[in-house]
């Protein structure tokens, strides 16, 4: 007799995330933000308080499950969440503006500071908090996705985009120095999020394909990646943007379970050059479909995607705080009819 | 200057060692070359080179960033030497900045970098900046062409009003050019953009032909 498995969002998404027996229909996730302005005021937080309260980050985030009918529940909206903890002035922003780092405190190895107590840092417990939340009232049914920035990220914020990049060239110890010094930030509060009740954690590092090249992202945080994927023990999706068609196989290395991706990577390209090796998470355009399309451009994008074989469905990135609720139900929408 | 001798300058800029490009100028200026010669044919030149191969992808933005600051290094060397009438020669003024609401600024600097170097007067105003903030540089320095960043798709909506406010008071010139991750061509024609670069070569090239083709006033 063929078993019958119960369908439930967390069911739908760990088999996806691992690559699993399919049930029904595919999962739909957001290993980023889905946070939009509708969403707000249906919800009525608004950022920057959602940035700041663990009850209003934990409120907002649910509302991707109970509005928008999503299988996870994602609560970290920024890339700031460990910044202000590691001494950036961070500006929250506003319901429009994402949180940005006004400054950037390390420009000399001396000069970064790790604070031993990392996860008591108000920015970083408001994250943990709203998990322990969540978990209470969730955690038996919808997936809980954290958040955290790997060290490449992390580096961006204490010196700066530019420098940063830049020292991969002229000073590549320090940027060794550094992201090994960084990885223990990600590591630490990646712990911490599992263990306040995440699913599974996103790593999300912005050594995007637009910026550097598929060797640097080899000689300098493969084996970083390795590393932090060791230590953290519990399940990581990889978050990195832009088009990094020509470097797939090196995340698979990396020993991720999840690989969150764009649309500018051709999903029938990325899942036969993954080769069940690695989850791939996306990848709705956000740009164009999500923000600029209809319902019925989602639905075909959808499509596309699921009968070119991701493992789970999701917006390639956080979505522009402006998209309509109806486009990002949509996804759910085209999920609903099955795999084929 | 012939083709080795701008090898010798491309070198110079993908040189990690800002002695490379220090020592290159300083030995041309003591060989009595022109410094405008040395700063369009060598400098100019070899910035060039780096761009198409960043079109190309062959190269990504640490490199381009590494030759922007060994060209400065080198201009720097170069100034006192440029003869003073000279000084301020360039091709054109060249207003720049991220579209308010937008924080992201490595591809506004990336352009920077690369219309420097192309020989204009750059004069960047940062990011998160408002239409009233174009308007006033507008009116101060007469700019050739103004450029408009904005990483996000929902900040690009914003360079629409900034480009009607600039028309309103200025209905040919400056020229208004736009770019960024989100920016297509059909955007740009929706919004009456004057042009749009794919990438920072091409802001360059656009910029080059906009100011040749004569309309500027």
């Amino acid at each position: 007799m063929k078993a019958i498995h119960v369908s439930s969002p967390k069911r739908r998404f760990l088999s996806g995330l691992f690559g699993g027996r399919r049930g029904g229909r595919i999962s739909v996730a957001n290993p980023t933000s889905i946070v939009s302005i509708e969403l707000m005021e249906r919800t009525g937080v608004f950022f920057p308080d959602a940035h700041l309260d663990p009850d209003k980050m934990a409120a907002l985030a649910a509302a991707g499950y109970e509005i928008l009918g999503f299988d996870s529940i994602m609560p970290e909206f920024s890339v700031q969440q460990e910044a202000e903890a590691l001494g950036c002035v961070v500006d929250w922003g506003s319901p429009t503006m994402m949180p940005d780092a006004k400054t950037h405190p390390a420009k000399e190895i001396d000069q970064l500071e790790i604070p031993e107590n990392l996860t008591e840092k108000p920015s970083i417990r408001v994250v943990l908090r709203a998990l322990e939340l969540l978990r209470k009232i969730y955690g038996d049914h919808v997936a809980l996705i954290g958040k955290v920035m790997g060290p490449w990220t992390l580096s961006y914020h204490m010196a700066g985009v530019q420098e940063f990049l830049l020292w991969t060239l002229t000073d590549p110890d320090k940027v060794r120095h550094f992201l090994g010094r960084l990885k223990e930030v990600t590591i630490t509060f990646a712990k911490a999020q599992l263990q306040a009740g995440a699913d599974v954690v996103v790593i999300a590092d912005h050594a995007t394909g637009d910026l550097v090249s598929p060797k640097t992202y080899q000689d300098f945080l493969l084996p970083v990646h390795q590393e932090i994927n060791q230590r953290i023990g519990g399940p990581t999706i990889l978050h990195i943007c832009g088009n990094c068609s020509d470097r797939l196989r090196l995340f698979v290395e990396a020993g991720f379970d999840g690989y969150h991706f764009e649309w500018q990577i051709d999903t029938k390209m990325a899942v036969e050059v993954v080769n069940h090796e690695m989850s791939l998470i996306g990848n709705i355009d956000n740009k164009n479909v999500l923000f600029g399309g209809t319902p019925e451009d989602v639905y075909k994008q959808a499509r596309y995607s699921i009968e070119a074989g991701v493992d789970i469905l999701a917006p390639e990135c956080a979505v522009p705080l402006q998209t309509p609720i109806a486009n990002l139900k949509a996804i759910v929408e085209a999920a609903k009819e099955g795999y084929s | 200057m012939n083709e080795e001798e701008i090898k010798r300058f491309y070198k110079a800029l993908k040189d990690t060692n800002l002695a490379a490009v220090e020592d290159l100028v300083k030995e041309y200026i003591a060989k009595q070359i022109s410094p405008i010669a040395i700063l369009n044919e060598g400098l100019i030149e070899a910035m060039g080179i780096i761009g198409q191969e960043f079109k190309a992808c062959q190269i990504w933005v640490p490199e381009v960033l590494l030759a922007a600051r060994n060209m400065n290094r080198g201009i720097e060397i170069l100034k006192p030497e440029l003869p003073k009438k000279n000084k301020l020669e360039t091709k054109g003024k060249f207003v720049i900045g991220t579209v308010k609401g937008d924080i992201h600024d490595i591809g506004k600097n990336l352009v920077t970098m690369m219309i420097m170097g192309a020989g204009y007067q750059v004069i960047d105003l940062g990011t998160d900046v408002s239409k009233e903030q174009f308007l006033e540089v507008i009116a101060q320095e007469h700019p050739g062409i103004v450029g408009l960043s904005a990483l996000l798709t929902t900040t690009m909506l914003e360079m629409k009003g900034i480009i009607k406010t600039i028309r309103q008071t200025y209905p040919h010139s400056p020229k208004v050019i736009i770019g960024g991750a989100p920016v297509t061509q059909r955007f740009a024609d929706e919004i009456g953009a004057d042009g749009y670069g794919e990438d920072a070569v091409r802001a360059v090239e656009l910029a080059n032909r906009l100011l040749a083709s004569g309309e500027r006033r």
